[in-house]
């Protein structure tokens, strides 16, 4: 029975876990109005976190936290289940210019050799996509520059244009309206300078 | 009350689930992996043509945690041995397949299967942003087929070597951890897409369809059956939201079953998702199958299995 029992603590553990992150993000999709239901948005600006640790020892609740994160990476439940949900998400694109000293440009798009490692190059640009942070944004780009940059050897230079599709919907496309380019960012790097600028 | 839920995790369960989970996520790795073969480098992020940085993913990943298992910890070891992180990173990927094979056949059983979570899992954490929700899937069923108690019937380990297999209690505990992490994944999935407009009018449907890399059908063909689109699209919302309910239910469980595995099926065929549709296939078969499609042999396989040399004695 005791065994049991300790099967019965780790599943409510286990679950609540997961219960916990699915909880969470639907939450975050509802307050970022991404839902059909109402949210109102606030104006004010976010409360800065609390830097402060009201624990007495900061060290094993940092022990405790990196755990506890490990162990949602290993169970494989460190994310939420919303597969193209609540919307189904914009669609990236990323195009390359890369220019010659002899004035010639060459386009290019990422390559990879096989369907599955397409799937997961769209994963890749849905993230550069959608994350808030520029700095990573730019540092993705850049390594995707750089992979597509070996088969142009003789550039000196690269620019990354990242956009997004706008697609029709069913109406518009049998009208004959076809998927439309949005730019977003574009980013140009240079063999000679190792910092990149952001036009 | 306790008591009675004590039984219902523990009921004594056949371990044919335990055969489909095993040989079902040895498919789906080793598939997975030769569908990777060539753009592996890209993918672990070796020195050789890599698409992204291993080095950025682990950076990340140690941010949140320092336990979390990768790929730098072979490239470590090796380079204390003196092999290049190339060759590291190239070996990692027959050693995946070598283990894959064997949790396939049932050889080692545990070990295989604990090598094979653990490995699978430093590529999908060192792949980082390549990863998508087919890795987590697989993550998670070998983590409960790692502890779930192998060796099953139809393993190696049983056939050759006559290990014995284990108490169906336990047997039955682990196939409704699986039963209830599915019910899960479908109640939340569903009710998010439930709160999405774009689910209730067919758009969202049109949309995954239509946009690449998923767009096999022609949106042509789509168009001229746009009327179904709501339809189908509700459809999906309602099976996701009725699966934690309905498949409890003998009369629908069967029902149910079959529809979404039909829903998985279209989803792989229609949108190229196979490794996808696999995987939970593979959950859904091992969870609730047994019970539905094959009824009538789980009560003889009820039977306590004894291994030939206990049996003779």
């Amino acid at each position: 029975m005791r065994r049991k029992t300790a099967y019965l603590t780790w599943f409510g553990f286990h679950f609540a876990l997961i219960v916990a992150i699915a909880l969470h993000e639907l939450g975050s999709l509802v307050a970022k109005g991404l839902t059909v239901i109402p949210y109102p948005q606030s104006r004010e600006a976010p409360r800065p976190r609390q830097t402060v640790s009201r624990t007495q020892n900061p060290a094993a609740v940092n022990v405790a936290r990196q755990t506890l994160v490990a162990y949602l990476h290993c169970a494989g439940i460190e994310g939420a289940y919303g597969f193209f949900a609540p919307n189904v998400p914009e669609n990236y694109k990323i195009v390359f210019e890369f220019h010659y000293p002899d004035g010639r440009t060459e386009y290019d798009l990422p390559a990879v050799q096989s369907d599955a490692a397409v799937l997961r190059l769209g994963s890749l640009l849905d993230k550069i996509g959608r994350t808030d942070s520029e700095q990573l944004r730019r540092i993705l780009v850049r390594m995707l520059t750089a992979a597509t940059w070996e088969k142009h050897p003789g550039a000196d230079s690269a620019r990354a244009v990242f956009g997004m599709l706008k697609l029709p919907d069913p109406a518009e496309f049998a009208r004959g309206v076809t998927e439309d380019y949005e730019f977003l960012h574009a980013y140009t790097f240079s063999r000679l300078r190792p910092a990149d600028r952001r036009n | 009350m306790l008591r009675r839920i004590v039984e219902w995790f523990f009921r004594g369960e056949s371990d044919q689930w335990l055969s489909i989970l095993r040989v079902g996520l040895g498919v789906q790795v080793l598939l997975n992996l030769f569908a990777l073969r060539h753009d592996w480098s890209s993918f672990v992020g070796g020195i050789a043509h890599p698409l992204l940085s291993r080095d950025l993913s682990e950076a990340l990943l140690s941010l949140e945690s320092s336990l979390i298992p990768r790929l730098g910890w072979f490239v470590w070891a090796g380079k204390q041995a003196g092999i290049s992180e190339p060759l590291i990173l190239q070996m990692c990927w027959y050693f995946l397949a070598a283990l894959s094979v064997l949790m396939l056949v049932g050889l080692f059983c545990r070990a295989s299967a604990a090598g094979v979570w653990f490995v699978h899992l430093c590529v999908v954490k060192s792949g980082g942003f390549l990863s998508y929700g087919v890795d987590a899937l697989t993550t998670t069923g070998l983590f409960y087929l790692m502890l779930s108690p192998l060796p099953d019937r139809f393993s190696l380990d049983h056939l050759w070597c006559n290990k014995p297999t284990v108490d169906s209690e336990r047997l039955g505990f682990w196939r409704r951890v699986l039963q209830l992490h599915l019910c899960l994944i479908y109640l939340f999935s569903g009710l998010t897409k439930a709160l999405g407009r774009g689910w209730w009018d067919g758009i969202n449907l049109w949309r995954a369809l239509i946009r690449p890399p998923f767009d096999l059908v022609r949106p042509a063909l789509l168009v001229h059956f746009r009327y179904i689109l709501p339809i189908a699209s509700i459809a999906v919302v309602l099976l996701e939201l009725g699966y934690p309910l309905f498949i409890w239910q003998p009369r629908l469980r069967q029902t149910w079953l079959i529809g979404v595995l039909l829903m998985h099926i279209a989803i792989g065929l229609a949108m190229g998702m196979y490794l996808f549709a696999l995987v939970m296939i593979v959950l859904n078969l091992a969870a609730f199958a047994p019970d539905v499609l094959w009824q009538g042999r789980q009560r003889a396989a009820l039977s306590p299995v004894v291994p030939d040399s206990l049996s003779v004695a």
